[in-house]
Parts: C-alpha cells; sequence; structure tokens
C-alpha cells in the first residue's frame, strides 16, 4: 500500500509541474491565453463542444488566471474597509461572476485572433505590467495586464484595454454608489444586476 | 514617480491599517499596496460633467437608437455583406483619412508618425489598389498611428472642457468636439456634395466599422453597475492614454 502511495506521489511530482507557470509574468500570461485560445480552436477530430462546455472550461482557467480577491480590493480603493467580512466574500463573488458573465461570450466569438505579447513594465517589487496586442480583423487592440506576484505564480488584477482599466473604471462606479449609499445597498444593486444576465 | 506613487501608498495602506476594525485578519495583510492604486488616480483631477442633464438625455437617445436601430441593421449588413468585403471597405477608409492623421502627427512633431502614414499612403494606393488593401501594414509591418485634432489640442495642454454626448455619434468632450469639426475640413468626405451624400457615406463607414464588433456596446452595458459613469470613465480614460501616446 505504502509503495503504492510512494509510486503515485512519484507521478503526481511528474504531472503538476507541468501545469504550475512559476516563470516570468509574460510566460504566465501567455500561458493562460494560449490555454483559452485552444479551447476556443475547434477539435482536430471535428468533434463540437457546446458553446456551454467551453465556457465552463473558460471559468476554470479564468479563476486560475485571476486574483479576484485583489480585483475587488483595488476596484473598491478605501470603500473596502466599510464592508464587513461576509460583505466582502459576497463582493468578490458577484464581481467575479459579473465578469464572467459579460466577457465570456464575447471571447468566444473570437476566431482567428492572434495574441502578441510585447514586453513588460514592473509597477511595484510585485506588481508587474504584461503588454500585449490582439491582432483582430479591422485592427489592433493593445491589452495590458496587471500581475501581482502570489506565493507561487502570479495572477491578474486589472485588464487594461486601449488604455481603459477595467479596475480604475469599476472604482469610479463604486465610488459614485458609495457616496450615496450603503455597502448593503451596493450588494442589493449588485445583486439585482448579476441576477438580469 | 513611480517611487513616489508607492511612498504615498504606503503611507496610505499604513493609514488604512490603523482605521480597519480588528476583527480582519488574514489574507488582509499582504497585497494592499492595490490600496494604493487609489492614491494614483486621485492625483488626476475629477471629471467634469456641467453638462450632465444633457448628456444624460442624449445617452439615453443613444441607447435607444443603438438597440432598435443601429445594431439590428448593422447585423443584417454584416449577414449580407462578407467579412472580407468589408475589410477591404474598412482599408479604403483608413486610406482615405491618411491626411487627418498625417497633419495631426505634424502638429504634434511626430515625424516618424507622418512619414508612416505618408509611405502608407503611397504604398497602399499604387499597390493596395486605391487603398482596398493594406499591404504597407500586412507586407511592411507600417502601422497606421490613431491621431486626431482632440489629441493634438490635448498634447498642447487643452483640458477636455466638459464631457459632451454627441448625438448618434456617441461620447465626446468640448475639445474633441471641436476636434472632430477641425478634422472634418481634412476629410474627403467631408468635401462631397450635396451634403446628404457626404452624411450618406459617413453613416455607411461608420455602420461597416460597429459591424466588426457589433455588440461591444452591449457587452460593457452587461458589465456596468452605472453604465453612464462606465462609459464616460470609458472614454476619459481612453483619450488620456492617446494623447499620452
Amino acid at each position: 500500500m505504502k509503495t503504492l502511495h510512494v509510486v503515485l506521489l512519484m507521478l503526481l511530482t511528474l504531472i503538476v509541474p507541468m501545469n504550475i507557470y512559476a516563470g516570468t509574468p509574460t510566460d504566465t500570461i501567455k500561458a493562460h491565453v494560449d490555454e483559452v485560445l485552444n479551447v476556443l480552436r475547434a477539435s482536430p477530430d471535428g468533434s463540437k463542444r457546446s458553446d456551454e462546455a467551453k465556457k465552463a472550461e473558460i471559468r476554470v482557467i479564468a479563476g486560475r488566471m485571476f486574483d479576484f480577491t485583489a480585483m475587488s480590493k483595488a476596484t473598491l480603493g478605501n470603500n473596502w474597509n466599510k464592508l464587513d467580512k461576509d460583505q466582502r466574500t459576497e463582493f468578490i463573488k458577484l464581481l467575479k461572476a459579473m465578469l464572467e458573465n459579460a466577457y465570456v461570450s464575447k471571447i468566444l466569438g473570437y476566431t482567428d485572433e492572434k495574441a502578441v505579447f510585447i514586453g513588460e513594465r514592473s509597477l511595484s517589487p510585485t506588481r508587474v505590467e504584461v503588454q500585449s496586442t490582439l491582432m483582430a480583423r479591422n485592427a489592433d487592440i493593445p491589452m495590458h495586464y496587471r500581475v501581482l506576484k502570489t506565493e507561487d505564480t502570479w495572477k491578474v488584477y486589472d485588464v487594461i484595454i486601449e488604455g481603459v482599466s477595467l479596475v480604475k473604471n469599476y472604482r469610479t462606479q463604486f465610488r459614485q454608489i458609495l457616496a450615496k449609499q450603503t455597502p448593503s445597498e451596493l450588494l442589493d444593486v449588485m445583486r439585482q444586476k448579476v441576477g438580469e444576465i | 514617480m513611480e517611487d513616489q506613487v508607492v511612498q504615498n501608498s504606503k503611507l496610505a495602506v499604513s493609514i488604512n491599517m490603523g482605521q480597519q476594525n480588528a476583527g480582519l485578519s488574514e489574507d488582509d495583510t499582504t497585497d494592499d499596496d492595490l490600496f494604493l492604486l487609489e492614491d494614483e488616480e486621485e492625483i488626476a483631477p475629477a471629471v467634469k460633467d456641467p453638462l450632465y442633464k444633457w448628456n444624460k438625455a442624449m445617452f439615453a437617445f443613444n441607447d435607444r437608437f443603438y438597440f432598435l436601430l443601429a445594431r439590428p441593421i448593422t447585423k443584417g449588413y454584416a449577414g449580407f455583406v462578407h467579412e472580407d468585403l468589408r475589410t477591404v471597405i474598412n482599408n479604403f477608409f483608413l486610406n482615405i483619412s491618411v491626411p487627418i492623421r498625417f497633419v495631426n502627427s505634424l502638429l504634434q512633431f511626430k515625424m516618424k508618425s507622418a512619414g508612416t502614414e505618408l509611405l502608407r499612403f503611397g504604398i497602399n494606393s499604387t499597390i493596395g489598389v486605391a487603398g482596398l488593401r493594406d499591404v504597407a501594414k500586412t507586407e511592411y509591418g507600417l502601422k497606421s498611428s490613431d491621431e486626431d485634432l482632440g489629441q493634438t489640442l490635448g498634447k498642447y495642454q487643452l483640458g477636455h472642457g466638459a464631457y459632451f454626448i454627441l448625438p448618434l455619434l456617441g461620447p465626446s468632450s468640448i475639445r474633441d468636439t471641436v476636434g472632430l469639426v477641425g478634422d472634418l475640413f481634412l476629410y474627403p468626405i467631408g468635401y462631397i456634395r450635396p451634403r446628404f451624400l457626404s452624411l450618406g457615406i459617413y453613416t455607411y463607414e461608420e455602420m461597416n466599422r460597429l459591424s466588426f464588433n457589433p455588440d461591444d456596446y452591449e457587452i460593457l452595458k452587461k458589465a456596468a453597475f452605472d453604465p453612464y459613469i462606465s462609459v464616460r470613465d470609458a472614454y476619459f480614460q481612453n483619450r488620456k492614454q492617446k494623447v499620452e501616446q
């Protein structure tokens, strides 16, 4: 029995490193983007997966690629302190659901787009901006990922598309809402919006 | 500059930490320099929206126009005209708008961009068959630079004045609207008479452009908790980056 465990462990160590991207920020993001592109590409054997199956796979990748807690903190800024623990947990959940609902279908629409990684810029000892261009049919779209160093990898906390930071955009909205309303009212607004789509 | 921002953020974080209720432990201590991002932004002047009432009404009007007319018509058009042909049409309009980008590059002393635009015009108008193919980009790697008069004015330190939503055309500012009108003098389509023909071609150009991403506005709206503020903020962020480029 024990030997079996040892063998299993050894096998695991062989397999696992292939899935962990402890490389540079660019390598990490590139690997995730390639993963997504693989999901979008039609299977070589011609079998077609449903959009729902693809969406589910993209959600799993997004879960590994993004740090939704850091993203939530960044979108709330100082207002984060106004939320109690349960409210924070729900906020993170709702923001994640919102982003997935809105953007996953857009990603499914990508066909022959290519992502080219052009460089990276250090923002602080633990934060880096990975710069890429999405080459679409009629235009090149600058797409920058801001990543945060976690224990074993880099995780995205902000995406900047054509100069528009997702985090800043949400922060402007949340600040406006929280100027007049309480955190629990903000969560009501979010719940309602997520329920709509 | 970056260093200073980080310094400031550390200060802010320590203040924040002091205010935090003691009940929160665990994960709240590590990546707190994200709070600092806030300060980075606080330096920027607040958005001016004195025309709020007009803008809000125009926003509602454009929203309805998009969902009831612009998008369904564009989608019908896209189902009828193949993407390859729409790309060719897009290239044609990109080629005849060279004067706008050339002159504005010059006004901003971006000599390389100005030269590239001229070269692109020469290549695409000849080898690219009257601009129908963007061979300058595909074969020679010469990319067009997105310049307009609004950006030029911004480069000369002129502020937006106020947020200003235009009917049908969407988000703009006083400065960028002035720029838009000025650029019209550099755009051949603007000289076509009778005027309604000029306007018709311009509308067609916009529809063709929209046909590549007809759902983007809907996605943006879906992702927003307050669409009006989200669009306004996105407009100013996008323009700021273009001016700085």
